[in-house]
């Protein structure tokens, strides 16, 4: 079986026309893995994981507020306070096993309510949304320690702002096109070579991940899911990647978000079963990996007019994984009274996403202080948290 | 003289066909700017599209009928919702063998791809390629988009309706046609946005009746989703200067702004009995609109009905925000990622002194040093890549399907576009491993296609890209072992996917 490091090397004529160094047998220094899902759109919160046992919960929701634990299509039950929305079963079932965790009232340092100004700012990693032109992510992979070949992937035909910089970055979608034949490919690969430093970079690591993830699936319906596969495959290959970044649109639920039947509900079972692929996937890798879920920003504590919820700002950031220390709801609850809330409308956020995304850095992907500070630059220090993944 | 002609017909218009180059080389600025005219009649493929009425009609009459259906197969109808049927295959009836997934992509996947098809039938033989450049760029800033399921035929016509008759016209007509356009009121969801203290809003049960074919009980109220992205996506920009009270205050403003009876049954029956066209789909609802006077960036607009919609429009399409914003995506689609910022005061300057004159502000463009720069400065966008591929091959006339198929696997459905704030416009965005290899995947795909005894690979990348086709590009489709292998090195070429 032709491995994908002999692929590589057979097809190393690209690389060595891109720059990069034609010995690429040496895999990254560290077995950890980290697998973003960026939720576009501004997740429902407090849909997601109501905070049931808030007093105000039931006043404060107007009409969108999930049965409690025990009802029918009721909430599931994580502890007094919190739960997890009745599609999440599969979340449910890793909270249990000590694998999943809800971080809540959660934001980036973003306080405006633009998706796009949101996004730029969630993936740029800065403090403003034009603040920087690379991903924290991708800033966060130059720090590993490797050898040129590209330890992220995004699943995604788009290359995503998040794992934008200077390390370089692979992506694979499934096609729906024949594949050319090797001589072709070799002549553009050539014409690349001569011509076009960017064109011939990217073609070289298209043809490594091509060898990677044949045969995943196909583009379409449960699109995430399939994805989730093929992000197993690029994690779990022995010299592969070791970030993977994955997308699932559609959490904008300005419109008609309750019942079992909405696209918010449909949206989180995809999402629930989208994980449980991933984890399917890794196998006995899954020990070694941990999943951050997260949106631009939450939405509106209170129901529109329109039995939907607009654009928010504390939302939850769901972390699952084997080496997730689970089985936790970490929260500073700001509380559901309108005195409580951020302008009076938005769940008020009380933990910073940044705080969230270097605590995992530190203690699961290995980064020091002085490297968490290039991939988070910040005015303040943020304090990575403690505690969230398993010793 | 010539790699102008070159750079006329590829960064300004939608890629050369053979002979094109030669053709504009006289005065290639004159060529472009003599496109800047009102489109007399409609292009020939779009002319066969539905109404605006038809395209409504069928997702409301669709409802209906799965609600029929729903019945048949022993499912109570209002647990399922139409919106989510686009977004999960688990969406069915379990064992009943009703899908309403299914029954969704039954409907209007073919009423999509025949528009798609139509798209890329008129920018293939249009002789006005800036002009359907400039169409293409507004239906990307004006967003309706079909990937919010209930819009899914909505977008072709919105095109007919709002931007083309205004491409070379005033801005703010434009912005006043899209926002009373149905297709934008439904998409941003402002035709259900209700006035808090309007009659409507303190008496819900008016509206319940209204809304009887959803038949679920609407409580009624604000929705600030269209007010919020006419300020940050269409007119000012974001943080331009406007706050939340500002975005709160215009929801207000423009509640009662709506769908003609809306999906309301009498609308219905007009589309069922062919009675209704497509005009007069907009309707002011007074017992819906907010009154009272509001505030919007320290101006008070007084309580008029529709005019104080108007009004804060008017003074949304004149703000230097606003001329800011439109030039500087303008030069961005058309120049450059990071246009030249003299460029770009230029034609702001252009819009503020004639009132948001589009034509002025797009001849400043073309006439503005660094328009015509040799080096190439995009990178096509997927669409426009297949779509100038086409042009240069007129034996490649694909069916609705693969030319589907061609967009999807690229990424870039058009009328889809994730967001309301569209494709993305600078090569970051499209560039990457993946990317890369499905346009070459295509190239390949579409030159097998066609057959070698009327290939001339060389000779067509000299026609249409003129000067700019490389040595090192001619030197290989030269050595290819086949036309065909040719021309997919032709296609895959940098100077070929940048412009």
């Amino acid at each position: 079986m032709l491995t994908r490091r002999l692929m590589l090397h057979a097809t190393g004529c690209g690389l060595v026309a891109a720059g990069l160094p034609s010995a690429v047998f040496a895999a990254a220094e560290t077995d950890k893995r980290l697998v973003v899902i960026i939720l576009r759109g501004a997740m429902d919160g407090l849909s997601a994981a109501p905070a049931y046992g808030d007093p105000d919960f039931e006043r404060a929701r107007n009409g969108l507020a999930l049965p409690p634990p025990g009802q029918a299509g009721g909430v599931l039950k994580l502890d007094a306070m919190f739960g997890l929305h009745p599609n999440l079963v599969g979340l449910k079932s890793l909270y249990d096993a000590g694998e999943m965790t809800v971080v809540h009232a959660c934001a980036t340092p973003y306080r405006d309510r633009s998706h796009f100004d949101g996004q730029n700012l969630l993936e740029n990693g800065s403090e403003n949304p034009n603040g920087l032109e690379t991903g924290w992510l991708n800033r966060a992979l130059a720090q590993i320690p490797g050898t040129g070949k590209p330890l992220g992937v995004a699943l995604d035909s788009h290359m995503p702002l998040v794992l934008r910089g200077p390390a370089p970055v692979t992506s694979w979608a499934p096609s729906l096109l024949p594949s050319p034949d090797y001589d072709t490919v070799q002549r553009v690969a050539m014409l690349y070579g001569e011509t076009d430093p960017v064109l011939a970079r990217d073609f070289a690591l298209a043809q490594g991940a091509n060898s990677v993830a044949a045969g995943t699936g196909a583009a379409g319906y449960q699109a995430f899911v399939q994805l989730m596969t093929a992000a197993a495959r690029f994690l779990s290959t022995p010299d592969g990647e070791r970030i993977a970044m994955v997308d699932i649109g559609g959490w904008d639920t300005h419109v008609n978000q309750a019942g079992a039947f909405s696209p918010l509900s449909t949206n989180l079972r995809t999402l629930d079963h989208g994980i449980a692929a991933l984890r399917q996937g890794l196998g006995p890798i899954w020990r070694d990996t941990v999943v951050i879920a997260v949106s631009e920003f939450g939405r509106t504590v209170a129901m529109n007019g329109t039995q939907g919820t607009d654009h928010g700002t504390g939302s939850a950031v769901f972390l699952a994984g084997g080496a997730i220390r689970g089985g936790q709801v970490v929260a500073d609850w700001p509380g559901l009274k309108p005195a409580n809330l951020y302008q009076n409308r938005d769940l008020r956020p009380t933990t910073d996403f940044r705080s969230i995304a270097t605590g995992v850095l530190r203690d699961h992907m290995g980064l020091r202080a002085n490297q968490l500070a290039a991939v988070f630059p910040s005015s303040a220090p943020i304090h990575p948290k403690d505690g969230l993944i398993r010793a | 003289m010539s790699i102008d002609a070159a750079i006329a017909t590829n960064r300004f218009g939608l890629g050369a066909r053979p002979g094109d180059v030669a053709d504009v080389a006289n005065d290639p600025k004159g060529w472009l700017i003599a496109q800047l005219t009102p489109e007399r009649e409609l292009p020939d493929p779009l002319r066969a599209l539905p109404s605006t009425a038809d395209d409504m009609g069928a997702f409301f009459k669709w409802v209906r009928q799965i609600a029929a259906d729903a019945r048949t197969h022993g499912m109570d109808p209002y647990k399922l919702k139409p919106e989510a049927g686009m977004r999960d295959s688990a969406m069915t009836g379990g064992d009943s063998g009703f899908s309403i997934e299914r029954e969704y992509v039954k409907t209007f996947i073919p009423r999509y791809a025949v528009a798609v098809k139509a798209r890329f039938d008129t920018s293939v033989q249009t002789e006005r390629p800036f002009f359907e450049r400039l169409v293409h760029f507004w239906v990307n800033h004006f967003v309706v988009s079909g990937a919010k399921p209930g819009a899914i035929a909505m977008p072709p016509s919105f095109e007919r309706d709002v931007i083309r008759p205004n491409v070379t016209g005033r801005f703010v007509d434009m912005l006043l046609a899209s926002t009373k356009h149905p297709a934008m009121l439904f998409y941003l969801d402002n035709f259900r946005s209700v006035g808090p203290n309007s009659k409507v809003g303190r008496n819900p049960s008016l509206r319940a009746r209204r809304d009887q074919p959803f038949a679920v009980p609407q409580q009624t109220g604000l929705n600030e989703n269209l007010a919020r992205e006419i300020m940050e996506l269409q007119t000012m920009g974001v943080r331009s200067g406007y706050t939340q009270a500002d975005v709160t205050s215009f929801a207000r403003v423009i509640t009662g702004w709506t769908i003609a009876s809306p999906p309301r049954v009498p609308f219905y029956r007009l589309v069922l009995q062919g009675r209704l066209n497509g005009k007069g789909l907009f309707e002011f609802d007074d017992e819906e609109h907010e009154p009272g006077s509001q505030t919007i960036m320290g101006k008070r607009y007084d309580e008029a009905g529709v005019d104080q919609g108007e009004a804060v429009l008017h003074d949304l399409a004149a703000h230097p925000a606003t001329a800011h914003f439109i030039a500087t995506k303008l030069a961005r689609h058309f120049v450059a990622d990071d246009p030249p910022p003299e460029m770009v005061e230029a034609m702001a300057g252009a819009f503020l002194a004639t009132g948001g004159d589009l034509k002025s502000v797009y001849v400043q463009m073309v006439k503005s040093a660094g328009a015509f720069r040799p080096e190439a400065q995009k990178f096509k966008t997927p669409e426009e890549y297949v779509i100038s591929a086409a042009r240069a091959l007129p034996d490649y006339r694909p069916d609705a399907a693969s030319l589907l198929r061609a967009y999807r696997s690229m990424g870039q459905a058009p009328y889809n576009p994730p967001g309301p704030n569209g494709w993305p416009d600078i090569a970051a965005e499209w560039l990457g491993a993946d990317a890369v290899w499905k346009r070459f995947e295509w190239a390949n795909q579409t030159s097998g296609s066609l057959a070698s005894s009327n290939l001339n690979p060389g000779a067509l990348g000299a026609d249409v890209l003129g000067p700019q086709l490389s040595a090192a590009t001619s030197q290989a489709i030269a050595r290819a072992q086949s036309p065909q292998q040719g021309l997919t090195l032709l296609l895959a070429s940098p100077e070929f996917q940048r412009r």
